[in-house]
């Protein structure tokens, strides 16, 4: 049971209680297979509105400006449907986990909900694919594009942003290449554009077709001969593995793990999939020392208690002040290279409003918590608010209803952690005491779920 | 002095009840360490403030022919010296200047700039290169270098809710607060104070790590909330919430509390249309602020040991829009203020408007060079370590 936890918080977002009840003692196999099944029956994802408002030269600044904020918040909104896509059990966690892996690797910025949604959805369509046809299609990719300034990259006057990031963070990391190897593939990627529509086009007559020196190499290069001469090189297998690992299994590498990955890895021609499958299915994946190991991203704490509880907020927004004030807000890392995880989610600020946050939700209680202004004037910023959410408990109630205290706990924390933590007995006794019992199982799960433990995946 | 000593007792009388032992025991070492101690005010003008039309150089054809609608006219400026003066919104700031107490930098900025609010954030609060990508601040580096007297949570302490990136080193951290009795209130978890107490016994580096930063919250939650009410400022601040923050910052410095760094932020510099209400507002709330600090400060013979850095992301472009605002730029000016600034004045010379970089000022100074004099010479540790490498110290301290 503890396996199939820790495979099921690694792999996605947890379960919610009538999966765990069917799977949590599944054999480690049966249910790799299952996540993988799953994620071949993937769907790409619909824009959660379909108004999708681009700047044109001839606007005014005023109107650019209104059509801009009109699109952050379209595209807010679409952060708000993916959580809930994350959460949902008729998704696929693993390739929802996966993406959001992805996501946090190619960081990007984007500015529209059409061009965030397209990119997520490309993604996704290669997310457990060949990493070769995923940095081809990131390279095409619209957002990323305009994100690191492709759009500029042009054979009289090339730019180097997307050419930089495409070694240094995305492929095969600082130190093995040149300041010349970068110049060389910036002109190998001009006329790598997009249009208004938000289209990946080609644009001719501002590709350099002139011959460059890569890696040692000289040809009439273009990006995709870049992208497979940076594959050719064995690092870039390493680098990719080291940073899946840190992120799926533990933060503290095994070089020697990681070096039979990044082998295999390469030999597989970069096929994701394959990787993934032989992570989730070794014994030391299960060990000890890599479960309950990982502090959980703000969406990764979001998205597991909405597969938990039941949590039916009054208003969606309250997932958009969640991820802002927790540091996580989708389509918008703080910069190219992401989110840096771990005990960079938490300070005193942070942790306290984790910590709270069953509290506020069951308890319908006030948040009194200013988001850091925006750079714009004039922004109106509301000081407390209420998480207003409606926490569907009668699954778990039934589950627990008549059984002693411990025995309470010890179903509980069982299936809402990863890994079930040390129980004070006594502090639940105190928090407990004269209360009904559906008031009694209510504070319970309040108390287990402010526990720093549950922060930990 | 006498006042500061009176302070310092009842500032032990009236926490002694409240606070954990552990907190107690090391107490009245912080005081000792905070009385001979220098603390350093961070002001951040977030949006990218229009450094010209901030001191402006008014003696400047070139200045008047990119604004013909912006421009601060030369009767209206503050004029503190011959070439540059201040927008009128800053009058407050003329005695300051006047009395030594301010230096101003010209020209800071950094190697290809960065146009982005965020990325040039980043860069202003991780004091990296403009392609280089660090997860911690320079401030945090600081805690994490093992600073003297840094050893409590809120030794970096944020007036927000939420903790910025300068703030964030690899293994500690400063501490958010904008207001110490809402802090209180929301410490007020009962699971949670007994949570807070049980921060031994956590095998997992990450749990442990968990348990610790709660344990340090609560006690530095307590530990503020005493000291906010060891000394009431009478100083008359300006009723906004920039105001209050200072007043508050003033309030704990004043009560010999044991932070060494504060950091506050004031916003809405991105002023792309009809720039000039939006930013003199906010310059006469700064100025005004900063005049009631000073004031606040010296009344308690606490502004030599005080040195407040204000800066911005960016400035903006020479040249006006075509909304009677001002699109993103890159070097800017950055003040100095504080009881003990050596080169008081103008450090060195405005900006050179007929060399511009595609419409932009060119940078002069470093700002990690500012950043590597106040680390070397304010808060006496070792600037090299912090900022990755060698910055050149200036000599405005």
């Amino acid at each position: 049971m503890e396996n199939i936890n820790h495979l099921y918080w690694r792999a996605g977002f947890g379960l919610g209680l009538q999966e765990w009840q069917d799977k949590k003692n599944w054999s480690v196999q049966r249910a790799v297979d299952h996540l993988f099944a799953q994620a071949k029956q993937h769907s790409q994802q619909a824009l959660t509105k379909d108004t999708f408002a681009v700047t044109t030269p001839s606007m005014s600044d005023a109107q650019k400006a209104e059509t801009r904020k009109k699109e952050r918040r379209l595209v807010v909104l679409q952060s708000v449907d993916w959580i809930k896509r994350m959460a949902s059990t008729e998704e696929s966690p693993l390739l929802e986990k996966m993406s959001l892996f992805w996501h946090g690797h190619f960081a990007c910025q984007s500015k529209t909900s059409l061009l965030a949604n397209n990119q997520l959805n490309t993604i996704r369509q290669h997310a457990l694919g060949h990493f070769k046809d995923l940095v081809l299609a990131i390279a095409r990719d619209p957002s990323m594009i305009r994100f690191l300034n492709n759009q500029q990259n042009k054979k009289l006057k090339p730019n180097e942003n997307f050419a930089r990031e495409l070694m240094e963070l995305f492929t095969i990391g600082r130190g093995n290449y040149t300041e010349n190897d970068i110049k060389e593939a910036a002109r190998a990627f001009t006329g790598w554009s997009s249009n208004l529509k938000g289209e990946f086009v080609f644009r001719p007559g501002v590709h350099d077709y002139g011959r460059k020196t890569f890696f040692g190499k000289s040809g009439r290069f273009d990006g995709t001969d870049i992208i497979d001469m940076i594959l050719e090189k064995r690092e870039t297998a390493h680098f990719i593995v080291k940073k899946i690992y840190r992120y799926f299994v533990n933060e503290k590498v095994d070089e020697e793990v990681i070096d039979d990955l990044s082998r295999q890895f390469y030999d597989s021609s970069y096929d994701i999939g394959a990787l993934m499958r032989v992570i989730f299915t070794s014994d030391w994946f299960y060990t000890e020392k890599n479960k309950g190991t990982k502090i959980k991203s703000p969406v990764e704490l979001m998205a597991g208690m909405l597969k938990s509880l039941h949590i039916d907020f009054e208003n969606e927004l309250a997932l958009v002040f969640l991820q802002k004030s927790l540091g996580q807000s989708l389509f918008n890392p703080p910069n190219v290279a992401g989110w840096p995880g771990n005990k960079n989610w938490v300070d005193n600020s942070t942790l306290l409003l984790r910590l709270n946050l069953p509290a506020y939700l069951f308890n319908s209680q006030e948040v009194n918590f200013k988001l850091k202004e925006e750079f714009e004037a004039k922004q109106k910023n509301k000081v407390t608010r209420r998480l207003l959410a409606k926490v569907d408990i009668s699954q778990l109630y039934s589950l627990v209803k008549g059984k002693a205290l411990q025995e309470q706990l010890d179903i509980l924390s069982q299936y809402l952690f990863a890994q079930p933590p040390t129980i004070s007995l006594p502090l639940f006794q105190r928090i407990t005491r004269g209360k009904t019992e559906e008031e009694a199982i209510q504070l319970q799960l309040v108390g287990l779920l402010s526990l720093p433990e549950y922060q930990m995946c | 002095m006498k006042r500061r000593k009176f302070l310092q007792k009842s500032a032990l009388a009236s926490t002694s009840i409240m606070i954990p032992a552990f907190l107690k025991a090391y107490q009245p070492q912080q005081l000792q360490n905070s009385r001979s101690g220098k603390v350093l005010v961070i002001v951040q003008f977030s949006g990218g403030n229009d450094g010209l039309n901030t001191v402006v150089p008014f003696r400047n054809d070139i200045y008047y022919q990119n604004r013909p609608s912006l421009a601060v006219s030369a009767d209206d400026v503050v004029k503190v010296s011959d070439q540059l003066g201040f927008n009128p919104a800053l009058q407050a700031l003329q005695s300051l200047y006047d009395d030594g107490l301010m230096s101003v930098v010209n020209n800071v900025g950094y190697p290809n700039p960065d146009r982005s609010h965020f990325r040039s954030m980043d860069i202003w609060h991780t004091a990296s290169e403009s392609n280089e990508y660090l997860s911690t601040g320079w401030l945090g580096r600081y805690l994490d270098s093992n600073c003297q007297g840094c050893e409590a949570a809120h030794s970096a302490l944020e007036l927000d809710d939420g903790l910025s990136l300068a703030l964030k080193g690899a293994q500690r951290k400063g501490y958010a607060m904008s207001d110490p009795r809402q802090l209180k209130k929301r410490t007020n978890n009962p699971l949670l104070k007994h949570l807070a107490t049980q921060s031994d016994h956590h095998e997992e580096e990450n749990v442990a790590y968990l348990y610790k930063t709660l344990a340090n919250t609560y006690s530095s939650a307590d530990y503020l909330f005493e000291q906010s009410k060891v000394y009431r400022s009478t100083t008359t601040y300006p009723v906004t919430a920039f105001g209050k923050n200072l007043k508050q910052i003033a309030e704990l410095i004043s009560a010999d509390t044991d932070t060494r760094i504060y950091y506050v932020s004031l916003s809405g510099f991105d002023t792309h249309a009809n720039q000039r209400n939006q930013q003199e507002r906010l310059l006469k709330q700064y100025a005004e602020g900063m005049k009631a600090f000073v004031s606040d400060l010296k009344k308690n013979d606490l502004l030599n040991d005080t040195l407040i850095m204000t800066f911005s992301e960016f400035g903006r472009r020479v040249k006006q829009n075509a909304s009677r605002g001002t699109d993103h730029g890159t070097a800017n000016n950055l003040f100095l203020i504080g009881g003990d600034i050596k080169r008081p004045g103008f450090y060195n010379e405005g900006p050179d408007l007929s060399k511009l970089d595609k419409g932009d000022l060119i940078y002069k100074v470093d700002f990690r060079n500012v950043y590597a004099t106040i680390l070397d010479k304010w808060l006496g540790s070792q600037p090299n370590t912090i900022l990755n490498k060698p910055f050149r110290s200036m000599d405005f301290i």
